[in-house]
């Protein structure tokens, strides 16, 4: 079984797809989550699902669309949209968290309608929303690939200034770092990240992606660097772990990593109730 | 004031004026703060004393008037590292946040190193070295959630304090901190501030403690209604606080 994972393309694509992602999820997941975004991730998946569904139609009405990979318009409408909650968040200054949900239903209502447009619900449509291996090819994986290096790049570049207007706009903003140009490019990785990770864990199971591992790391972990570590490993885990048991027992692929990622973060709070419990029962 | 003066000026607030839409919250504010100067800003809530600090960190722009720091006008300086700031506690709610008191302390040097450069082992030496003065060296690897309000707060200073400004202006720094500390608290501040040559500006609703520590005093409701040393604000301190409070004043000052 486990040879298999080779000897297909397929498989070795969303193999290397998974490991990618769940390098960087994780990583963007532990800035959003510290600033109390972790909302941030659905209200994007669901506008790179409108975005897809747009690329179907014009894939279909305009001929020369054809060849374009539904995962770019995905790519588009997901930054875009990213860059209009930092407006909405500067419009409602009182109520930030607003932007998200006004984002989310705009996202879900543009979706449904573009959908109807076209020829409603397919297989296809089925593998964006909830993941599926064997949808994943080789220009899927260049993206990711080309996103990933970008995500990396960047937190390795700008880490202290990540860190500093996570733990502090204002004292960020007073020590002369660009917050404003620091959070966009951030809001615009988020977007790329989610859309390019759509065809594995699908879009609606992202953001378990981007939260639950590094949920399960807040718990154990004694530094900002240590969060960021252990819950590249609990997403590593969960996606390799996902993956097998998705394509041995033939279950969806997202569904599958979202539970392993769930499995993870519940022993890890087991873990740690029995440890409290067995220093107070000493 | 005569052009040395003007040389040894800090930060010069010239006929500064601020409001937020239709409310007037500075009218003609003359300010200054001189090289070495230990200046406490009081105010009760609302009276623009915030506002005032924030126009000498650049978070706002004054409405009329100009604003010049070590000598450059407030649209042309960018060596932000020379001033360091101490926000209001409360305002921060950190304790949740994941990291430790190394790298709360390291994040202090963001605009000092710039960006694409990451730390080296100097500024990792000096993180330590700040760490240790302000006494909390035992705690450099744990995470933040872990310290007391005064801890914390020490914290905070040795993050202001590790990018070497000339200039540290706090914001209501005791608040939250224990009475017992407090004392402790200035002295700690006063000894940084000879060790390090530091001009030093305190915001400060708490009358009572803060002008026994500092050597000047200025009084803002909307106008400066004093502003000269604390000695002579303490000689005059029913007057100035009976012109700017009408009396009220009386039961904020006693509170501690």
């Amino acid at each position: 079984m486990l040879a298999d994972w080779w000897q297909y393309d397929f498989l070795r694509y969303t193999l290397f797809s998974g490991i990618l992602i769940g390098l960087i999820c994780p990583i963007l997941g532990t800035f959003l989550i510290v600033r109390k975004l972790s909302m941030m991730a659905d209200g994007l998946s669901h506008v790179t699902l409108s975005g897809v569904a747009a690329g179907m139609l014009l894939s279909k009405k305009v001929a020369f669309l054809n060849a374009v990979n539904p995962l770019f318009f995905g790519m588009l409408f997901s930054v875009l949209g990213s860059l209009f909650i930092e407006r909405l968040r500067k419009v409602f200054k009182a109520q930030q968290d607003l932007a998200i949900p006004i984002i989310l239903s705009s996202g879900l209502g543009l979706f449904t309608v573009l959908i109807s447009v076209a020829d409603g619900f397919n297989a296809d449509l089925y593998s964006y929303l909830f993941g599926k291996i064997v949808t994943v090819t080789i220009e899927d994986l260049y993206a990711l690939l080309g996103v990933a290096a970008v995500v990396l790049g960047t937190v390795f570049l700008i880490y202290k200034e990540l860190f500093a207007v996570s733990f502090d706009e204002e004292f960020a903003r007073v020590s002369g770092v660009s917050r404003r140009a620091i959070n966009l490019w951030f809001m615009v990785l988020v977007a790329l990240t989610i859309a390019a990770s759509m065809r594995i864990v699908g879009v609606l199971l992202i953001s378990a992606l981007i939260t639950l591992p590094v949920a399960a790391s807040l718990q154990i972990s004694g530094s900002f660097r240590q969060t960021i570590f252990f819950a590249i490993l609990f997403a590593e885990i969960s996606v390799l772990g996902g993956l097998y048991f998705a394509y041995m027992l033939d279950w969806a692929s997202g569904g599958t990593i979202v539970l392993m990622a769930v499995l993870i973060l519940l022993t890890v709070l087991g873990v740690k109730k029995a440890k409290a419990l067995l220093r107070t029962g000493l | 004031m005569d052009q040395q003066g003007k040389q040894d000026a800090v930060v010069e607030l010239s006929s500064v004026s601020f409001q937020y839409e239709d409310k007037v919250v500075l009218d003609d504010v003359q300010f200054s703060l001189m090289k070495g100067d230990f200046v406490g800003i009081v105010g009760p809530n609302g009276s623009g004393k915030s506002t005032l600090m924030k126009l000498i960190l650049g978070l706002l722009s004054p409405t009329k008037g100009s604003v010049h720091l070590f000598g450059q006008p407030l649209s042309k300086f960018r060596e932000w590292s020379r001033i360091g700031y101490v926000a209001q506690q409360v305002a921060h709610g950190a304790g949740g946040f994941p990291a430790t008191v190394r790298e709360v302390v390291a994040s202090g040097l963001v605009g000092k190193i710039g960006l694409f450069r990451r730390l080296q082992a100097h500024h990792h030496k000096s993180v330590e070295e700040v760490v240790e003065r302000v006494g909390l060296t035992a705690k450099l690897d744990q995470r933040i959630g872990s310290l007391s309000g005064g801890q914390l707060q020490r914290v905070f200073i040795a993050r202001a304090l590790v990018a070497e400004p000339e200039l540290l202006i706090l914001d209501e720094p005791t608040v939250g901190v224990d009475q017992e500390s407090i004392e402790q608290f200035y002295g700690l501040l006063r000894s940084l501030k000879e060790e390090n040559s530091l001009t030093m500006m305190i915001v400060s609703h708490d009358v009572g403690v803060m002008t026994q520590w500092v050597n000047k005093v200025a009084c803002v409701q909307q106008k400066i209604h004093f502003h000269g040393t604390a000695h002579d604000f303490e000689h005059n301190q029913e007057q100035i606080l009976q012109q700017m409070y009408g009396g009220s004043m009386k039961v904020l000052s006693h509170h501690h």
